[in-house]
C-alpha cells in the first residue's frame, strides 16, 4: 500500500524518529511503513491519522 | 512512548527475564553437577529431581520469550520475533531431521540432543535474516 508518510512529516519537519515517538512505536517500524514494506494494521492507521488530523485514506493510498 | 536513548519496556523485561533465567542456569547446572557427581549414590527419583531442577531455566527462557511476543506493544516488531522464533523452529527441526535419519543408517550413534540450545542458536541465526532489510 502506498502512503503519503513522508511528506507529511517533511511538511512537519518531522524525522523519523519524531514520528516513532509519538506513536509510541520504533523507528524502523515507522521506516517499514513509509517504505511500504509493512501495512499497519487498522488501530495503528487510525493512531497515525489522529496524529496528522486527517482521514486514513488522505495518508494511505490503495495501490 | 518510546525514547531512541531507552529500550522499549517489554524490550527490557525480556532482557532482565533472560539474565535471571541464564544466571539461574549456570547456578542450578553447577551445583546440580556437583552435587550428582559427589561419589554418592543417588537414587533415580533424585536424579530425576536434578533434571527437573535444571531444566527449569530453560523452561524459563523458553516462557521470555514467547512472554516478549505477547508483550511487545509494537505491531511491527512483534511480527519480526514472530518470523524470527517460527524460522528458528523450522531451521531446528531441518537439523533433527538430518540428524535423527543419519542416526537411522548409522552414520552417528545418538539421535538428535540438546534441541534447546539448538533452537537457542538458531534463534540467534535467524534474527539477522529476519532484520535484513526489514
Amino acid at each position: 500500500m502506498k502512503n503519503r508518510l513522508k511528506v507529511l512529516r517533511a511538511e512537519r519537519d518531522w524525522s523519523q524518529q519524531d514520528l516513532a515517538d509519538a506513536l509510541g512505536v520504533s523507528r524502523q517500524s515507522v521506516n517499514a511503513i513509509e517504505t511500504g514494506k509493512y501495512d499497519p494494521s487498522l488501530p495503528l492507521a487510525f493512531r497515525i491519522a489522529d496524529l496528522f488530523e486527517l482521514t486514513i485514506e488522505a495518508i494511505f493510498v490503495r495501490d | 512512548m518510546l525514547s531512541s536513548k531507552t529500550l522499549a519496556p517489554y524490550m527490557r523485561r525480556y532482557t532482565i527475564r533472560i539474565m535471571l533465567f541464564m544466571a539461574a542456569y549456570v547456578l542450578i547446572l553447577s551445583g546440580s553437577l556437583a552435587f550428582a557427581n559427589n561419589g554418592a549414590e543417588h537414587g533415580k527419583a533424585t536424579l530425576i529431581g536434578l533434571a527437573l531442577i535444571t531444566a527449569f531455566p530453560i523452561i524459563g527462557v523458553f516462557w521470555a520469550i514467547f512472554r516478549l511476543l505477547v508483550e511487545t506493544d509494537d505491531e511491527y516488531q512483534r511480527l519480526l520475533f514472530a518470523k524470527q522464533t517460527l524460522l528458528a523452529t523450522a531451521f531446528t527441526l531441518v537439523i533433527v531431521t538430518v540428524w535423527q535419519f543419519l542416526e537411522v543408517y548409522g552414520v552417528v550413534t545418538a539421535g538428535p540432543q540438546w534441541m534447546g540450545v539448538i533452537w537457542f542458536a538458531m534463534l540467534g541465526l535467524a534474527a539477522p535474516i529476519t532484520r535484513w532489510k526489514a
